[in-house]
């Protein structure tokens, strides 16, 4: 015990001496209140200058004189952005000032049925086309109408009749939550990965530079482990909390000037139970995967031949991300596959976590799953100590994993 | 003090590496393991340091279970490595507190040993901005430091410089001085010679000989004359096929038996012009090729 904290104190200290580390972590913070503070820092420069109508692209239109004046008005309130110019010209004259850059695009209106849209690069967000549509569509129904007998004013009525809806969720709502879920999602994956090959990395340093060769006889090969293991979760931790935390931190000085914006709004709205459930998944999940990354990393001799040996649980690892992301974005969070993952100790971690964050979960399922994880996490902990004990003493090429079970099972 | 290995037989898997390893080795005295490569000298260590158990067999330490007591171990591995990227002060810490020790206790210790052996400068660099020697120096403090009863040395003189090979037979002198178990395990035979006492020679996971050097020098049988002569051409025709050219003059001539070396020496200095007779003493070397290398074999094994 008293060897694992010195273990554990020395991988820790290696972890605040390792300059990509801090310097990583000092990034993220940098990044996340360059984009918190950008909305204040834009507010400083816009505050004094509304835009002015002028400043607005130029949206030309032509259009049959009979209802020219009618369409420029309904085109007018539907993109409020744009600065509407009737042209008098043909429509030779709007392709050239769209290609001259005079007018950022240029609808000719044969009549309220059909159009050509000229529009120089044609954006992949481009949807004019579709209110251009909804415009015409209106102007022609209430055309249609009045020719039909009725008034004006009673035909824009039935027009715009709103339709009153209410929506009540009752377990989670998938829209809110994407956003958040997505993210600590991600913040998982990333640390488990970059921490768990860190763990690898480590033990087939000191076993290549035969620092082990001394490590061995000074400290028990299960303090070896749990020390390095316990370190790298606790930096990967740290780092989650620093960048989660200034996040937190950052949003909340600069509430008021994001105003209501959707997506910013929905992903500080997590609520705290679920940043408690993040804490315990990463703990168990990274712990999971670092054992067996460090038993993997006893086991190279070469730093060389660390990659090529953790391929198969980081592609374990990319395969349970992949799901939980496909079953996010399918938005079918409680399919089959799904639920099985969230009881698979490799998956569950992620998994869970997704079904927790975006559904309604009974609790018994949650801890059905939490102890299940728990379970494996000992019993791949224990392996990993074996596999450690008798790999770390292995050089030359990587042993088959027949051979390193035997000579676990002979190490007994 | 007194450490004794009893029987120790260890496989793996399907692979004998120890068929049977006795020795006895006391403090105050420096033990000199030998054996070929391969021949299982790093994995009796291994099991001595507890990396991992016999398979049998029993190590006893002043006649009571070694396991049972506290005794603490120094080892220079003869594969070197600490951390290059490291602070010497550093990992220096690190390892005396995973042997136990305090940290005052340490600062102290590994102030002493870098000042003994001259390394005070490097107190605060890398260790990779040190020569080799230098770095083995380093490493040769993380197995001293804590003051250990049984320091074990795997070839520690290979890669130094004869001034620092000169520091380490001085320090290697004072722990034998204190009264500790010094194991030695090398292949340069004139250091085995000049610091141990006793020695175990391993072959093929057996000791094939171990006891008090002198003694064991003693015992080998005393068949073979050295003679020196300016007429050593003659002599060997006069003796073919029992006389060997060793130099220019002079001759390794065997006895069908120690009995005859007296009447032999009496015809040799009547017949011949002698400068020297004496009884051929095995060095180590001999000692160790004649229990290692069935093949050749330069005096008669007893």
């Amino acid at each position: 015990m008293k060897q694992f904290g010195t273990i554990f104190r020395f991988e820790c200290k290696n972890y605040l001496k390792n300059k990509i580390f801090v310097g990583v972590t000092v990034f993220l913070i940098a990044l996340i209140a360059a984009v918190m503070f950008f909305p204040r820092i834009l507010s400083l420069f816009e505050s004094t200058k509304e835009p002015m109508p002028k400043d607005r692209p130029v949206m030309l239109i032509s259009a049959g004189t009979e209802n020219a004046a009618a369409v420029q008005e309904a085109f007018a309130a539907a993109f409020g952005e744009y600065q509407i110019v009737l042209s008098e010209n043909g429509i030779g004259s709007l392709r050239e000032k769209v290609e001259s850059g005079e007018a950022e695009c240029a609808f000719a209106i044969e009549s309220l049925t059909s159009y050509r849209y000229y529009v120089k690069n044609l954006s992949m967000y481009d949807e004019k086309t579709y209110a251009a549509d909804e415009v015409l569509r209106s102007l022609y129904r209430i055309d249609a109408m009045t020719k039909a007998g009725l008034s004006e004013t009673k035909a824009g009525e039935i027009l715009a009749m709103p339709i009153q809806h209410e929506t009540e969720t009752l377990g989670k709502d998938q829209f809110q939550n994407f956003f958040y879920t997505y993210i600590m999602i991600f913040a998982l994956y990333m640390v488990i990965l970059l921490y768990g090959q860190m763990v690898a990395m480590n033990v087939a340093t000191e076993k290549s530079s035969r620092a082990m060769e001394l490590l061995i006889t000074s400290a028990k090969p299960t303090a070896m482990m749990f020390g390095k293991v316990f370190a790298s979760c606790l930096a990967g931790l740290t780092q989650l909390i620093c960048v989660f935390g200034s996040a937190i931190l950052f949003f909340n000085c600069n509430k008021e000037y994001w105003g209501e914006n959707p997506i910013i709004n929905s992903i500080f709205n997590m609520p705290t139970d679920l940043l408690l459930y993040m804490i315990l998944f990463f703990i168990l999940g990274f712990f999971i995967y670092a054992f067996l990354y460090g038993a993997i990393g006893s086991t190279a001799s070469k730093l060389e031949d660390i990659n090529t040996s953790v391929m198969p649980i980081t592609m374990l690892f990319i395969i349970a991300f992949f799901i939980v992301i496909f079953s996010m974005t399918s938005g079918n969070i409680n399919s089959v596959v799904m639920r099985v993952c969230s009881y698979i100790p490799f998956t569950s971690p992620m998994a869970m976590f997704t079904r927790i964050a975006m559904s309604a979960v009974p609790a018994y399922e949650i801890l059905l799953s939490v102890v299940i994880l728990v379970a494996s996490v000992v019993g791949v902990g224990v392996l990993s100590a074996k596999i450690y004990r008798v790999g770390v003493l292995l050089y030359g090429t990587t042993p088959k994993i027949g051979t390193l079970l035997k000579s676990i099972r002979n190490a007994k | 003090m007194k450490l004794e290995l009893k029987n120790i037989k260890k496989s793996f898997g399907e692979k004998k590496v120890l068929t049977e390893v006795s020795l006895v080795a006391e403090g105050g005295k420096a033990f000199g393991l030998l054996g070929r490569n391969g021949a299982g000298k790093t994995t009796t260590i291994r099991i001595l340091m507890d990396v991992f158990p016999a398979d049998s067999g029993e190590i006893l330490f002043d006649g009571k279970p070694l396991r049972d007591q506290h005794i603490g171990f120094g080892y220079l591995p003869e594969e070197r490595g600490l951390y290059p990227k490291k602070k010497i002060l550093d990992q220096l810490l690190y390892f005396a507190a995973l042997k136990g020790m305090k940290q005052t206790e340490s600062v102290k210790a590994i102030d002493y040993w870098l000042e003994r052996l001259g390394m005070t400068e490097y107190r605060n660099k890398r260790l990779d901005t040190l020569s080799k020697g230098n770095q083995q120096k380093i490493q040769l403090i993380t197995a001293l430091a804590h003051n250990p009863q049984i320091v074990i040395l795997d070839e520690p003189f290979s890669g130094l410089d004869p001034v620092n090979a000169m520091l380490l037979k001085e320090v290697v002198k004072e722990e034998i001085a204190k009264g500790k178990i010094v194991l030695f395990s090398s292949h340069q035979m004139n250091y085995i010679e000049e610091f141990c006492d006793s020695i175990a020679i391993l072959n093929n996971g057996k000791a094939v000989l171990q006891g008090d050097l002198r003694d064991i020098k003693r015992h080998t049988s005393r068949d073979k004359l050295i003679i020196r002569s300016p007429e050593a051409g003659k002599i060997e025709t006069a003796f073919a096929p029992f006389a060997e050219k060793q130099a220019e003059d002079e001759l390794l001539l065997r006895l069908s038996s120690p009995e005859k070396k007296q009447q032999t020496m009496k015809e040799l200095t009547e017949q011949f012009d002698i400068d020297e007779i004496r009884v051929f003493e095995p060095s180590l070397n001999d000692i160790f090729i004649t229990y290692t290398n069935d093949s050749a074999d330069p005096l008669q094994k007893n």
